[in-house]
């Protein structure tokens, strides 16, 4: 974790009220891994005092940069998009724990609920980088809030859903996930929570409705390793980037916490973002 | 011995707000000569001794930032981080350098461990923010067996923040944590807005609130600081009671009681639908606390309350504080209270000093000043 400047090198507006930025930031660039995330302060006169918390949507190495993918939801947001190229902004990064890939799951599945894209965008990445087949099912409210297709590398099977029914699929992203599920080694979702607990709760019946457990998983697949650690997540079918309202994110305040099926509350920014979906409490009422 | 006056004023006094915690420490530690960690504590206070004569010191001379609480506690300069903010200390430690601040109040502690307040539990507001955590902590045994030997290590003094629902809550923690190494002093956090029953009812009430400082008093002989609620109509009775009851110091303030809106205004945002104001937003809040509070007891007031930059600390040092904490400013600055420390240094240096002391207490009233709260219209 560092706390660094980094230079504003481009800023466009790549569907309604959603922004995409690239910073220059090489420390980011290099020492980050898909699922993770960075604080970004914003300006002094903007009389806000928290930091806003943005996924990492790619990272490259090569050119030293980061994009950031954000919707413009209030003042915070407003402030960075009227940010010009050459501008600096204060980063404490890379934060949280990434996804983790088995090393011998050779078919992801990606699911993303609208700005969800910006958590699973770089695992998309990285993990064509590691020669894997990588289907991204995405689901929005209507045609207009879909991500581009040309912001997605060529190797990835883009499924859209889409609300209205106006692009692909007429009808929620989950509706998709029987269709690939037996395809999919490990799949990574990212968006509302609605959208999360529905594919835990899929994922968490796959194995009795499938009737195979896929990497020859032993009983208790995904169990037993402590909530957070890299081992539980690599082991879980179904990891998850999970959102909170977000106050020092490194781990001190405890704002950003999600209830955890151990029964203490896990923190978004330290424990997380990512988690296996075995390790959160979707039924529970607490937090809901 | 007791000094009528604890502050400095700008009128050419001595140095008595250290001067008079000073002589108590002395007796103290005389009384109590066996704890191998306040004669440590002792040898760290003997660089101050140069103080009373460092007034006319020019610029060349150092710089002594440190400051006596009493009963032993030293810091090595007034600017902490407050409780809540900055976790257990190890958090920030990629970015902090936490021994070059001058203490750390870690997150509020309690006899056993709390899940804390369903969430959202944070929300940012108008120059400031709204936190409803709920004391979430692992328990005071978890605590000590995680963190006291990080903090045994540390050459900042680490004060635990404590938290509870009964007295007796109060008096057991404190009693598993005297005689830690690593502990240096006690945060009695009697003020905290989140909980049903998390010792607000400690704060609002001077009996209640004496009762409980008196009964931690009994258990311990370590630094006891009590950190005061601003949800008072008038603190003074409450501060005065807390002192006479035994307390070291009183930290003053907690957060202001209130609410968010969620965002389709179906019901309040957070979780816990109350949640603590801090931030820049109370500043004039807690300058007037301190301001009220310095005016009523002889003992160390640590301010805090906005601080975001050096002018902050120059007015809480001004109304009477003699330390400061630092805490929501650190999410969006981290580095901030470390800066802090040696752009403290700098005002003293610049302005001839060889401690800050002689900033202590400017803005304070020549004679104690009329009532400064008319009763309900501060009640939140």
């Amino acid at each position: 974790m560092h706390l660094l400047g980094t230079e504003l090198l481009e800023a466009r507006e790549i569907l309604p009220g959603q922004w995409l930025q690239t910073y220059h930031a090489p420390e980011l660039a290099t020492g980050s891994r898909a699922g993770q995330f960075v604080h970004v302060r914003t300006g002094d006169l903007s009389g806000l005092v928290l930091r806003r918390p943005f996924s990492i949507h790619t990272l490259d190495a090569a050119t030293g940069t980061i994009t950031i993918h954000f919707r413009t939801v209030g003042r915070g947001t407003e402030w960075f998009t009227h940010l010009r190229p050459g501008d600096n902004v204060d980063m404490l990064g890379p934060l949280g724990r990434p996804f983790e890939v088995d090393p011998r799951s050779q078919h992801l599945l990606l699911i993303a609920g609208g700005l969800g894209m910006a958590g699973v965008r770089a695992l998309a990445d990285e993990a064509i980088r590691a020669g894997r087949q990588v289907t991204l099912l995405f689901g929005a409210a209507s045609a207009r809030d879909v991500y581009p297709t040309s912001l997605l590398p060529d190797e990835v099977e883009y499924v859209v859903a889409t609300d209205d029914g106006s692009m692909g699929h007429h009808g929620f992203v989950t509706d998709l996930l029987p269709r690939y599920e037996a395809w999919a080694d490990q799949a990574f979702a990212c968006g509302p929570e609605p959208m999360l607990q529905a594919l835990a709760r899929l994922a968490a019946t796959r194995r009795s409705r499938m009737g195979v457990a896929k990497l020859g998983r032993k009983r208790g697949a995904g169990k037993g390793h402590a909530v957070g650690s890299p081992l539980a997540r690599r082991k879980a079918f179904l990891q998850v980037s999970m959102e909170q309202r977000m106050g020092c994110a490194i781990g001190a305040c405890l704002g950003c916490v999600v209830m955890a099926t151990s029964g203490v509350p896990q923190r978004v920014c330290r424990e997380g973002p990512v988690f296996a979906s075995e390790e959160i409490d979707w039924e529970g009422a607490w937090g809901r | 011995m007791k000094a009528k006056r604890r502050v400095v004023t700008n009128s050419g006094g001595s140095t008595t707000a250290h001067r008079s915690s000073t002589l108590r420490r002395q007796r103290t530690s005389n009384a109590l000569t066996s704890m191998g960690c306040k004669d440590s504590a002792v040898d760290m206070t003997t660089p101050r001794r140069g103080d009373a004569t460092g007034r006319e010191t020019v610029a060349t001379a150092d710089v002594d930032l440190s400051v006596d609480l009493g009963r032993g506690l030293v810091l090595p300069n007034p600017i902490m981080v407050a409780s809540g903010t900055f976790g257990y200390g190890v958090e920030y430690g990629d970015v902090v350098d936490v021994d070059r601040l001058g203490g750390i109040c870690c997150k509020g502690t309690t006899l056993r461990s709390r899940i804390g307040n369903p969430t959202p539990r944070v929300a940012e507001t108008p120059g400031g923010m709204l936190n409803s955590i709920g004391l979430q902590n692992p328990g005071v045994d978890a605590v000590i067996a995680k963190y006291a030997s990080t903090w045994e290590g540390w050459r900042v003094p680490v004060i635990v923040n404590v938290a509870g629902e009964s007295v007796a809550d109060y008096v057991e923690v404190v009693k598993r944590l005297d005689g830690i190494p690593g502990v240096a002093g006690i945060e009695l956090n009697i003020s905290c807005p989140n909980v049903g029953r998390g010792g607000l009812q400690f704060a609002i009430d001077a009996d209640a609130a004496a009762g409980v400082t008196a009964a931690v008093r009994r258990a311990t002989d370590l630094p006891l600081l009590v950190k005061l609620s601003p949800n008072v109509a008038d603190i003074r009775p409450i501060a005065r009671a807390i002192a006479d009851a035994g307390a070291d110091a009183l930290t003053a303030i907690n957060t202001l009681s209130g609410i968010a809106v969620g965002g389709s205004r179906q019901k309040p945002l957070l979780g816990n639908i109350y949640g603590g104001l801090s931030g820049p937003a109370i500043k004039p809040v807690a300058l007037r606390i301190v301001y009220e509070v310095c005016q009523v007891v002889a003992i160390p007031v640590i301010a805090i309350g906005g601080i975001t930059d050096i002018d902050d600390v120059l007015d809480f040092l001004a109304v009477g504080a003699v330390a400061v904490q630092v805490g929501t400013a650190i999410f969006a600055d981290p580095t901030l209270p470390v800066r802090l420390v040696a752009e403290l240094e700098g005002a003293c240096r610049s302005g001839g000093f060889a401690s800050y002391v002689p900033f202590v207490g400017t803005a304070l009233p020549k004679r104690p000043s009329s009532p400064s709260s008319k009763g309900v219209e501060y009640r939140p």
